[in-house]
């Protein structure tokens, strides 16, 4: 188990990966066959309106393969309160679909719209709007696909054979060998182009195809999980009182680890002592059921002697399998003759806090254990802590037991963040333009509703068994010193011994790839639709023929995948955050204005425009002022609050001000937009 | 003079949406205030399980997600309505079409 030299992945990850690269560009090439069929435009950037449920659902919301890469990650550093981070996803599936999606349908079809610039210009014939509308979109997917790009290349890396590395590390390298570089064209090449073949539908297609395997790895990935922890009882029980380390620079552990020497030395005595104490019980247990079984024996007639004692010797095991070894409480107690008094820590001077009276010591180097010593925090808050495998280490904990409780270990959600990401979720889902061009793009309303149900079954099926099988994995892999791996980690180690496991594990780390691919394709057709239909149509040259725009279209998408390549050979940091901040930038500029759009007959063009202005002015000064204060990638948060909820209510505040203080739209148009259609009274 | 009548798919939109506004901030309040109720600063001495689960997250995580789902369905099928999204308009087409090769 977690044997160093399995730390890299085997031969049948690769083929998992060529498996899913493969498929990619079939489906690519497939899409192409269809989008041949109507006209350019409106097949390669919108599947000529024919998506089905099965795509619609699996794909619109569904966040970005950085989700998939970083929950996973956060279950395992901070625990159970990572799922209410997440619940909001009970609501995203009607809350995606339910509110905007029959009339942004209905609205796209009316105004002939194939981008969501596109519908905005046309509901208020307004082209600034939708030239607004566009660059601000180009402006936040370009960061966000730059930031996958990296993804892509370090899971490509990772699934190397003797890569040696299993996960994202985030470090300031951002681990750039020439794996890496391997990676990124290997991931470049193929995810450009089978985009450029298939424009939208490819990346729906692949989109849709990397969810089911996403879901069919979490399907195999739980009871694999589940057997190897002995259930989800069993490991929450053993999580009772764990605690979190924080990651310490060098600096600080060089200045802070010395000194703790002398707590650690203490910490290790009283393990020797448990041990001593355990040993010697039991011995004594042992030596009882000898005597008691030797007893037996010897009354038995010779003639049965044989049988009898194997009777017997079978009793015996069973008896000492069954009966549980001594607790820690026990076997304190029966030191205690061996330490005059109680246990101190040398450092501060105060008693030891003693956790999990109840259960035994662990095979001393096992990788499972417990918490079972911690010294109280010193005057920088440094704390050691002794396991029940005899493990012992220091640095800067968590309050034990707060795996298990709110806010999470080091303050990790407050009240206010809590309520937050109910909204980062649901209006992030909402506000993606992405999203919104596949609501767009949807056959008919029956479609619609279909996918709210097969949605919120999706969500209910991945996220709360991933965070079991993160619990599960706490326990199984405690000291991971890289928590994105626990994935790939729990993947290799559970289907060990099992034919087929390589390929199983493959197909399970293959997943983030897929994730990966899926949103950077969805954001090349978004980027490139925006370039030539938003920009070059719209302002430059209104007649251009079809084998230019497709020209360009192609073009388009070769240059940004070239610009994301030079970007990544200096990878960015903060994936994660990237992709927080990019759905906040989405929905705080375009949820206000597409409720504007779709329900309210006063909003005006300036008052959408100062809406999305607004809005996304708040979100990236909140952050500005994060960076400037903290340096790091972290938004200020007045009151507690995610810059999510500052800026919705301020963009939605600035729309209907700003509406309401302009001349209000034509009422042809609008009536056009709202009312039922003359022949249809 | 009639004021022409609202489009139908507007109509249906709309009461659809004010049905997940309420439900969403319904979820919100119950989830996060169960949860802040019963899981912040929660003492792991008095920690329960329910099927492995602690019992804050059981009770305030689990089953309101059990009960979206089956409301989505409800939502999906039962609810909300069918309309038809009308016709695609002439698409404001800025291309040029190409005539067919010959």
């Amino acid at each position: 188990m977690a044997d160093p030299a399995s730390t890299s992945a085997g031969i049948g990850t690769l083929m998992a990966l060529l498996l899913f690269i493969a498929a990619s560009v079939w489906l690519g090439t497939v899409a192409q066959r269809v989008v041949e069929k109507g006209s350019f435009l409106k097949g390669y950037f919108l599947g000529n309106r024919g998506l089905g449920a099965w795509a619609l659902a699996l794909t619109a919301t569904v966040q970005s393969g950085g989700t998939f890469m970083g929950f996973p990650s956060y279950v395992y550093t901070s625990g159970w309160i990572v799922a209410l981070w997440i619940s909001a996803y009970m609501v995203v599936p009607i809350s995606g679909f339910g509110v905007l999606g029959k009339r942004f349908a209905q609205l796209s079809r009316r105004t002939g719209a194939i981008t969501v610039p596109d519908l905005l210009r046309a509901r208020f014939a307004s082209p600034a709007t939708g030239l607004m509308a566009s660059l601000l979109i180009m402006f936040f997917m370009t960061f966000m696909m730059v930031a996958q790009f990296k993804a892509g290349a370090l899971v490509m890396k990772i699934s190397w054979p003797g890569s040696g590395a299993l996960a994202l590390v985030e470090d300031a390298h951002g681990g750039n060998d020439r794996f890496y570089y391997l990676g990124l064209a290997i991931f470049s090449l193929t995810v450009v182009g089978y985009t450029l073949i298939g424009g939208f539908l490819a990346a729906v297609w692949t989109d849709l195809f990397q969810s089911v395997m996403m879901f069919v790895g979490v399907m195999i990935l739980l009871p694999l999980t589940l057997m190897a922890a002995g259930g989800l009882a069993a490991s929450s029980e053993k999580l009772r009182y764990e605690v979190t380390v924080k990651a310490i620079s060098k600096d600080e552990r060089a200045a802070h680890l010395p000194g703790r020497a002398a707590a650690e030395e203490r910490l290790r005595e009283l393990d020797a002592v448990l041990r001593r104490s355990a040993e010697r019980t039991s011995a004594e247990r042992t030596s009882a059921e000898r005597t008691s079984a030797e007893r037996t024996s010897a009354e038995r007639t010779s003639a049965e002697r044989t049988s009898a004692e194997r009777t017997s010797a079978e009793r015996t095991s069973a008896e000492r399998q069954t009966a549980p070894p001594p607790s820690t409480k026990q076997l304190l107690l029966a030191s205690k003759a061996e330490s005059a008094s109680s246990w101190f820590d040398p450092i501060t001077g105060k008693p030891l806090q003693l956790f999990g009276y109840e259960a035994p010591l662990d095979i001393p180097g096992s990788v499972q254990r417990r918490l079972l010593v911690l010294t109280p925090p010193d005057d920088a808050g440094w704390q050691s802590a002794l396991y029940s495998n005899g493990r012992v280490r220091s640095g800067l904990f968590s309050r034990p037991g707060e795996l298990n409780s709110g806010p999470g270990p080091f303050d990790w959600q407050p009240l206010g963040l809590a309520f937050s990401f109910f909204f980062v979720w649901v209006f992030s889902g909402m506000g993606s333009p992405s999203g919104m061009v596949r609501i767009m793009a949807c056959k008919d309303t029956r479609t619609i509703r279909r996918s709210i149900f097969l949605l919120a079954c999706y969500n209910m099926c991945i996220y709360l068994p991933l965070i079991v099988i993160c619990i599960c994995g706490r326990t199984l892999l405690p000291d991971l010193a890289v928590s994105d791996e626990i994935i790939p980690r729990l993947a290799l180690l559970g289907t060990e011994g099992i034919w087929g496991g390589s390929f199983i594990a493959g197909l399970i780390l293959a997943a983030p790839f897929g994730a990966v691919m899926a949103t950077v394709s969805s954001y090349l057709v978004v980027i490139a639709s925006g370039l030539v239909h938003d920009v070059y149509q719209r302002f430059i040259n209104p007649n251009a023929s079809e084998r230019t725009v497709r020209r360009l279209s192609h073009a388009m998408m070769i240059v940004m995948g070239t610009v994301a390549v030079a970007a990544n050979l200096y990878p960015p940091l903060f994936l994660q955050a990237l992709v927080v901040f990019s759905g906040t930038c989405g929905a705080t500029t375009f949820v206000a204005p597409a409720l504007m759009v779709a329900f309210w007959r006063r909003a005006t063009a300036a008052g959408t425009m100062a809406a999305m202005g607004v809005g996304v002015a708040t979100t990236v000064s909140l952050y500005a002022v994060g960076w400037m204060t903290t340096h790091s990638f972290k938004p200020y948060e007045p009151c507690g609050l995610h810059p999510v909820v500052w800026g919705l209510a301020i963009s939605h505040l600035a729309g209907i001000v700003v509406s309401l203080c302009t001349s209000p739209p034509p009422a042809p148009l609008v009536s056009k937009l709202f009312d039922a259609p003359p022949g249809n009274a | 003079m009639t004021p022409p009548r609202e489009d139908p798919v507007l109509h249906g939109a709309r009461r659809e949406a004010l049905v997940v506004l309420a439900v969403w901030l319904t979820a919100m309040a119950y989830t996060v205030g169960y949860c802040y109720a019963f899981g912040y600063g929660r003492d792991p001495e008095t920690l329960a399980f329910v099927f492995g689960f602690p019992d804050w997250v059981f009770w305030g995580i689990v089953t309101p997600w059990t009960i979206c789902t089956l409301f989505s369905a409800w939502f999906a099928f039962a609810f909300m309505t069918d309309d038809d999204l009308g016709a695609e308009q002439a698409e404001e087409s800025l291309t040029v079409e190409e005539p067919p090769h010959g």
